[in-house]
């Protein structure tokens, strides 16, 4: 009898024993869990000081380098530059870490200081840091050697640098952008194509007025230009090497060609040919100057654009009744309709990065950007002008420029906006401008 | 008179005998009628009946649990707690290496840092030691507790608790457990934090396959809402943050948030519930707007 009394209180023991374990093990307080999906977009502030100049000399291209920068990044919509006035540090070195609390209580999330200074051998050197205040650690820090004219250039590269080190996207600001420059009046206007910074500074005419001009378009490398033109009353699509400042006629057709456009590869040019009213797209080996017949069709197909990785070619169409956007191989096999959306559909211009294709949407007589997957989901409106149209990508594939024509002939001007339909703002043009097309970053 | 009330009796008696067999009767009859009625619940004629669906829209909810009673502070030995000073995420550095000068010609820029990954994995590519090593954004009180009073002890047991699980990968340092539902998570907490966190959050809307952008953290709070220590990336993040400079981007992004926002406005009293929270950052909803 004792001894089983022994033995339950034994087992009670071990059972007790065995469940303080367990509740030992056992997590005792729980974790908040919270999900957040909602946030409000607002761009980043940042604090950009006039870079450190060491020597007497230094003094301008330093306060001109932090200027464009935060020009540029104030433009893209995603920084907030704060106003220099309200910093509390002053950054006289750049070599040590700032003081991140006089940071923090003017609300910068980040800070860029730099140094530019001219060499004994005459080169301007530029050294930059890009801070994270609130993590408190260096984000970036690069160094670039130039001739002190291009300071402007190396105020680009910073900033796409301090965008892709930010976004996780490569910046945008290192391009150019080739348009028509529209001056003179409505019967004698004269159309010259334009080309300049994306920031809309040093712009140059590479063509004297004396023809018309349209639909430029950069080639992989931007250094060449295929464009349509009337030189001696012919539209023909021709070649720019601005370079060297030569054109040259792209094949010799008996028709009319227009809306060309490079190959990502830069070797090919694909373009629309009229034949008797009626339009198809062939393309051209550069190399080899052999044209091959893409399209069949009697209707009008054209403004072929190449997909990023060169297999397909999105173009528009009105074989179907009414313009809408095509997509088909680059061979021209399979062509199938892509936009289904109200109203009617042209001038497809494939993303970069190749998740969007965007486009001119006209419906009920109004012209507006739209951007769609390739296979026409998705469809979004995300410009609101009167006519808007001819969109060009950003080589990041995030912004997006156009064409907005004023109403009662007040003219037309390049836009930028999102691809999100945000940061809609003029593109700054000498005089009225329009068909830009941009650049990839240059090399 | 008597034989009378016997005879009654005797047909009471009867009647009760006879009500009897009737009661069982009945009882089998009303066990068979509602079996009846429940087999024929049971089946139904196709077709044979077509209400209008007239249910309203179908609004969807949470279903949180809510603890009828708020935990007793949990006590936990104060020997458990190690501070983790190396934490290096924040530790400022400068990069003194002079990057390797790059050419005339502008495209030849080069990265002087190699690329970096995860923000904590960046620090040991600095060559010097960190200048201000043990600089963390934690409010300056916390430092001055660090000595074991008597009647301090509350204090330190708030302030020490989050470093002591992080440090710990939350298997030493528990608490005991409290009165009231251990998991409790209540909503209102939950919807605070979404609230004020969402007005600092500028999710990443440009960017592409918004979907892989998910990122979550585990953070630490103060008694008085301030961050404990760095938030820390979940480990998936943190190898998804290595691999794409999007995702490195977003999860900054979503560490900007929580340091903008704070110090977080919750209940003190209920400090327990909202010491250690994981926050999840889902830019899905945000794409497009």
């Amino acid at each position: 009898m004792i001894e089983r009394d022994s033995m339950r209180r034994l087992s009670f023991t071990i059972a007790a024993a065995v469940l303080m374990v367990l509740g030992a093990i056992a997590p005792a307080a729980a974790q908040l869990h919270v999900d957040v999906t909602q946030g409000t977009i607002q761009p980043m502030p940042i604090a950009i000081p006039d870079f450190v100049a060491p020597g007497p000399g230094d003094g301008t291209p330093a306060a001109n380098i932090a200027g464009v920068i935060r020009a540029d990044l104030e433009r893209s919509g995603l920084f907030r530059p704060l106003d220099p006035k309200s910093f509390i540090e002053q950054i006289h070195d750049i070599n040590t870490p700032p003081q991140f609390n006089s940071w923090r209580v003017i609300s910068a999330q980040g800070l860029v200081t730099g140094q530019a200074a001219i060499q004994p051998d005459g080169r301007l050197r530029v050294d930059f840091r890009l801070w994270d205040v609130y993590g408190e650690s260096q984000m970036l820090g690069l160094q670039y050697f130039t001739t002190p004219e291009n300071w402007r250039r190396i105020a680009h590269m910073i900033s796409d640098a301090i965008y892709q080190r930010i976004t996780g996207e490569k910046g945008y600001f290192d391009t150019r952008i080739v348009f028509i420059s529209e001056t003179g009046p409505a019967l004698n206007r004269k159309k010259r194509l334009a080309v300049m910074d994306e920031d809309g500074a040093n712009p140059t005419f590479l063509t004297n007025g004396s023809y018309m001009v349209l639909t430029p378009r950069f080639n992989p490398t931007a250094q060449m230009i295929a464009y349509m033109s009337y030189i001696g009353g012919k539209p023909r699509v021709y070649l720019f090497d601005l370079e060297t400042g030569r054109q040259q006629m792209l094949g010799n057709f008996p028709n009319m060609t227009f809306s060309p456009r490079f190959s990502p590869d830069g070797n090919k040019v694909v373009m629309s040919l009229e034949h008797g009213g009626n339009s198809d797209i062939y393309v051209m080996d550069l190399r080899t100057r052999s044209v091959i017949r893409l399209t069949q069709d009697p209707g009008i197909d054209t403004s072929p654009c190449y997909s990023p990785d060169g297999t397909q070619i999105a173009f528009e169409s009105d074989r179907g009744g009414s313009q809408q956007v095509y997509v088909m191989n680059a061979d021209g096999s399979n062509p199938h309709r892509i936009s289904f959306g109200t109203g009617r559909a042209g001038t497809p211009v494939w993303s970069p990065r190749g998740d969007l294709l965007a486009f001119t949407k006209i419906d009920a007589g109004a012209f507006r950007i739209g951007v769609m997957h390739p296979d026409g989901s998705g469809e979004r409106v995300i410009t609101d002008g009167w006519q808007d149209e001819g969109p060009t990508w950003a080589p990041n594939g995030r912004v997006l420029m156009f064409t907005r024509t004023l109403k009662n002939g007040r003219g037309s001007q390049i836009w930028s906006v999102d691809v999100t339909g945000r940061n809609e703002r003029r593109v700054v043009t000498p005089g009225d401008a329009s068909d830009p097309a941009w650049s990839p970053l240059i090399q | 008179m008597s034989q009378s009330r016997n005879q009654r009796r005797t047909s009471l008696s009867a009647a009760t005998l006879a009500g009897d067999r009737r009661s069982r009767l009945g009882l089998f009859g009303s066990a068979a009628l509602h079996a009846a009625v429940i087999a024929a619940t049971l089946f139904t004629w196709q077709h044979s009946l077509q209400i209008a669906d007239e249910s309203p829209p179908v609004v969807p909810v949470d279903l949180v649990t809510i603890g009828e009673k708020t935990n007793i502070a949990p006590v936990a030995p104060k020997e458990d707690f190690t501070p983790k000073d190396e934490t290096p995420v924040t530790a400022p550095t400068v990069d003194q290496t002079t990057p390797p000068p790059v050419q005339m010609a502008a495209p030849d820029v080069e990265e002087a840092p190699p690329p970096e990954t995860a923000p904590s994995e960046r620090l040991p590519k600095s060559v010097p030691p960190p200048v201000v090593p043990k600089q963390r954004p934690r409010p300056a009180p916390d430092q001055t507790k660090q000595k074991f009073d008597v009647n301090n002890i509350l204090a330190l047991l708030n302030k020490q608790q989050p470093a002591a699980s992080n440090a710990r990968g939350k298997t030493g340092a528990r608490p005991h457990a409290g009165i009231g539902d251990q998991n409790a998570m209540t909503m209102d907490l939950v919807d605070a934090l979404r609230n004020q966190i969402a007005q600092c959050w500028s999710p990443p809307v440009g960017a592409p396959h918004p979907e892989d952008l998910i990122v979550a953290f585990e953070l630490f709070l103060n008694p008085d809402g301030s961050v404990a220590q760095p938030p820390q990336l979940a480990a998936q993040s943190r190898a998804a943050a290595a691999a794409s400079p999007y995702v490195r981007a977003a999860a900054e992004a979503a560490r900007r948030a929580i340091y903008t926002c704070a110090p977080y406005k919750l209940p003190a009293d209920r400090y327990s519930q909202w010491r250690d929270i994981t926050l999840v950052f889902d830019p899905r909803k945000m794409v497009g707007q």
